[in-house]
């Protein structure tokens, strides 16, 4: 059996690395450099180079957030915008999955949905925006829609890219096996589509964000935008800034989260 | 023959007819009072309505107004972007330094900072081109950072092999070798700038096709709404047509064997 | 009754953009008995891959007729399985996974499949690796689990269309070696195709040798090497005879190969 241990070696063996080394160097010039900003804009108001009501500090970021938290009824915002975010996604999850994986089998249906459907993809929907208030009115409708055709697109986009670029040597094997073409379609195309849906669900997340925070400075009576725009008429920056880093962590998690699966599901592809 | 000429043109065909398609279905709808037409409007009365703002002038003006700010902040973002990326993509901590912002400015939504801007520039142009730029700025930088960074090693070292030094290097196998992914970050820049000039014109302008949809949205007049977003889609359209008619023509140059 | 009879095989294909019909292959006609390893080997454009998809019911003929068994064949079926160049091993599925995806696709009732798989894959030697993914293993490793899906639906007839071209010649040599091992505890009908001259003379009862433009068989030859086939056998005089043979054939092609570019 030796000759058979001798071929029966995992690829992963191979591989020798110091990549640990590495980031190291990039993490540590990485924080220097966020360091560096923050003590600039620390600095920057009292040393003259800016006038502080425009850009306030971190410090007194910091303490805004710390009142945000406790005094600013912070939750029920933000459980308003979560709800009108989430309402709308996965609306659109519902609706762009079963589209793509129906679409992307026939290429005379890719050929006819495909140019309105880009056209779309590529036009910013947001524009949609004032319409959609006419239609359904100032309440949360008309976010959870902007938010529902932010994300529709790129995932249905996507995911029928990803049905229709299957690769044919799975599918000349299958057939070889004599498979019906409903397990081709149940055990090849949809699993062999996964990493394109999943890409398509992490470019919608960006412009699902984008159309809640949208909405909601648009017309709002409440809700995270409501808070942005509010404060930014105030000129409260401190406090406008922690709502806008909210905004940004909130998005960066779901990026994160999304980019994690999606690499997990790449590892598979690497040859 | 014409039976060949729609085999080689499929999609160009098929394309059409769904466009046509669409815009069919959008009048009978209306007409059988499928939908209330006071929401939608019909293609037939948009397109009168596109006649008549078109003759009184205010479709040039408002078209105008936007392409300016689009050609500013696309402008800008090109420069920036490029030259950025360039230097990210060469200089390993030039990159490590910006990945923080980057990514910062990636997962927060720069309308978010909107409020931001109007304090600081008012409401008006510079606001508008500056939330445009931000937005086209991250894939114009995304790409060509990457376009820099992946230059095929196997090229690079044969220069080297030459005596080639890193400035020549660059300049002959990098640059030229990343010009396909620049562009295609071109291209997705010009949509994201698009976007964003239209929607800061939602809320704060004088002019522009953003500011003609808000402000007839007050007054709820569907019809002249949907004059100004058909044209914002066919602008889009049309814009990121060229781009990828740009990109088809420097395809050739691509290197990579994952093609 | 030989198990594969080939009468009169002919398969044209229509150029897409000129219309022209051009044959893969033409007038084939073969005889397999039951539990012959067959090596088909030719220059490339002679149609040996042609037809093994033919006889795999993947290609449709346009003349003659293939029976397996005395019965036409007309399309896949459980009765053949195919070893492709290429493993096309589904990334999702771990090695176990892949080895029972054949035994799943034919709703395959002889037993828990998973037994079954797990038998197939300590049979080709991958025992520990079962629950590794592709993309873990070696071009060899998945080879190996490529022939274990294929034996895993127990067919009649093994198709093998270049399994070791795309390995570096060290492993090809030690996978040919364990490939007879792997066949000689059922000695199933094998056909394989190759252009190695030596792979397949060593793997062989029987050599097809194939000629282009059209394909056809030129001659078929009987290889009586004693089995089981070893290392030492590559220097017997018996190998280098049927190799200066073998070597004569491709070298005919090559020269007409070359007189076509030289016109063309």
């Amino acid at each position: 059996m030796r000759s058979a241990e001798m071929t029966a070696e995992p690829a992963e063996a191979r591989q020798l690395s110091f990549s640990f080394l590495r980031p190291s160097r990039s993490a540590a010039i990485g924080t220097v450099a966020v360091i560096a900003f923050l003590v600039l804009w620390q600095i920057a108001p009292g040393m003259g180079w800016v006038n502080g009501r425009f850009t306030s500090r971190p410090t007194e970021v910091f303490l805004a957030a710390i009142d945000v938290f406790k005094n600013d009824n912070f939750l029920f915002h933000a459980r308003i915008s979560l709800t009108e975010f989430f309402a709308g996604f996965i609306l659109a999850i519902v609706v762009s999955i079963p589209l793509g994986v129906l679409l992307g089998t026939s290429k005379i249906a890719r050929y006819l949905i495909d140019p309105p459907l880009m056209a779309l993809y590529i036009a910013p929907t947001l524009v949609l925006l004032p319409i959609m208030v006419i239609w359904l009115g100032i309440d949360m409708a008309p976010k959870i829609a902007v938010v529902f055709l932010g994300a529709v697109f790129p995932i249905v986009l996507n995911t029928m890219a990803g049905m229709s670029e299957a690769d044919p040597r799975f599918l000349r094997m299958a057939r070889s096996f004599g498979a019906s073409k409903f397990d081709i379609f149940t055990r090849v195309l949809v699993p062999g589509s996964l990493p394109a849906l999943l890409t398509g669900l992490r470019l919608a997340v960006g412009r699902a964000v984008l159309g809640v925070i949208v909405g909601e400075l648009f017309v709002s009576q409440a809700g995270i935008g409501y808070q942005l725009n509010l404060y930014g008429s105030a000129m409260r920056i401190d406090r406008l800034l922690v709502y806008a880093l909210i905004v940004s962590a909130f998005g960066y998690t779901l990026t994160v989260l999304v980019r994690s699966v999606e690499n997990k599901v790449r590892d598979w592809r690497s040859k | 023959m014409i039976a060949e000429l729609f085999y080689r043109r499929q999609a160009l065909v098929l394309g059409t007819l769904s466009m046509i398609g669409i815009v069919v279905f959008w009048q009978i709808a209306v007409d059988t009072g499928f939908i209330n037409p006071f929401f939608i409007s019909t293609p037939s009365q948009v397109a009168a309505e596109f006649i008549t703002q078109f003759e009184d002038g205010s479709v040039a003006t408002n078209v105008a107004a936007t392409l300016y700010c689009f050609a500013w902040s696309l402008g800008l973002a090109t420069v920036v972007g490029i030259i950025l990326g360039m230097l990210a993509g060469w200089f390993a901590d030039v990159e490590s330094a910006l990945e923080p912002f980057i990514w910062f400015k990636y997962s927060a939504p720069t309308v978010a900072f909107y409020p931001l801007f109007v304090a600081w520039l008012g409401y008006g142009t510079p606001t508008i081109i500056a939330i445009a730029f931000l937005f086209a700025l991250t894939p114009i930088y995304a790409n060509t950072l990457s376009g820099i960074k992946n230059t095929d090693r196997d090229l690079a070292r044969a220069a080297r092999s030459f005596g080639a030094r890193p400035l020549d290097i660059f300049l002959r196998v990098a640059l030229p070798g990343s010009v396909p992914v620049m562009i295609a970050g071109l291209r997705l820049g010009v949509g994201r700038a698009l976007t964003g000039v239209v929607v800061a014109e939602l809320f704060g302008a004088n002019a522009g096709l953003g500011y003609a949809i808000t402000y007839y949205g007050q007054l709820m007049q569907t019809t002249k709404m949907m004059v100004s977003i058909v044209i914002v889609i066919v602008l889009g359209v049309v814009l990121t047509q060229i781009l990828s008619f740009l990109e088809t023509k420097t395809d050739s140059w691509r290197v990579d064997s994952s093609r | 009754m030989a198990q594969i009879e080939i009468r009169d095989l002919g398969i044209d294909y229509r150029k897409p953009k000129s219309n022209e019909v051009f044959s893969a292959v033409d007038n084939v006609a073969l005889s397999v008995e039951k539990g012959e390893f067959v090596t088909i080997v030719g220059s490339s454009g002679c149609g040996k891959s042609t037809l093994l998809m033919a006889v795999a019911g993947l290609v449709s003929l346009t003349r003659g007729s293939i029976q397996i068994d005395g019965k036409q064949i007309s399309g896949p079926g459980p009765d053949r399985a195919v070893v492709f160049q290429e493993a096309s091993l589904l990334p999702w599925r771990s090695v176990r996974g892949n080895v029972k995806f054949g035994l799943e696709m034919q709703r395959w009732n002889g037993g828990d499949l998973n037994e079954r798989a797990m038998q197939m894959i300590r049979l080709v030697g991958l025992g520990r690796f079962s629950d590794y993914h592709p993309h873990q293993l070696s071009g060899g490793m998945r080879q190996r689990v490529n022939i274990a899906r294929a034996l895993a639906v127990d067919p009649q007839v093994l198709l093998m269309d270049e399994p070791f071209g795309a390995l570096d010649a060290q492993t090809r040599e030690i996978m040919g070696t364990e490939l007879l091992r792997i066949w000689e505890r059922d000695k199933k009908t094998a056909l394989f195709v190759t252009h190695d001259i030596d792979e397949a003379i060593f793997l062989a009862d029987k050599i097809v040798v194939m000629g282009r433009n059209p394909g056809h068989i030129k001659e078929v030859i009987k290889v009586d090497l004693p089995r089981p086939r070893n290392e030492a056998i590559l220097d017997s005089e018996d190998f280098h005879e049927l190799r200066k043979r073998l070597r004569a054939h491709l070298a005919e092609d090559m020269s007409s190969m070359q007189l076509v570019q030289e016109v063309a």
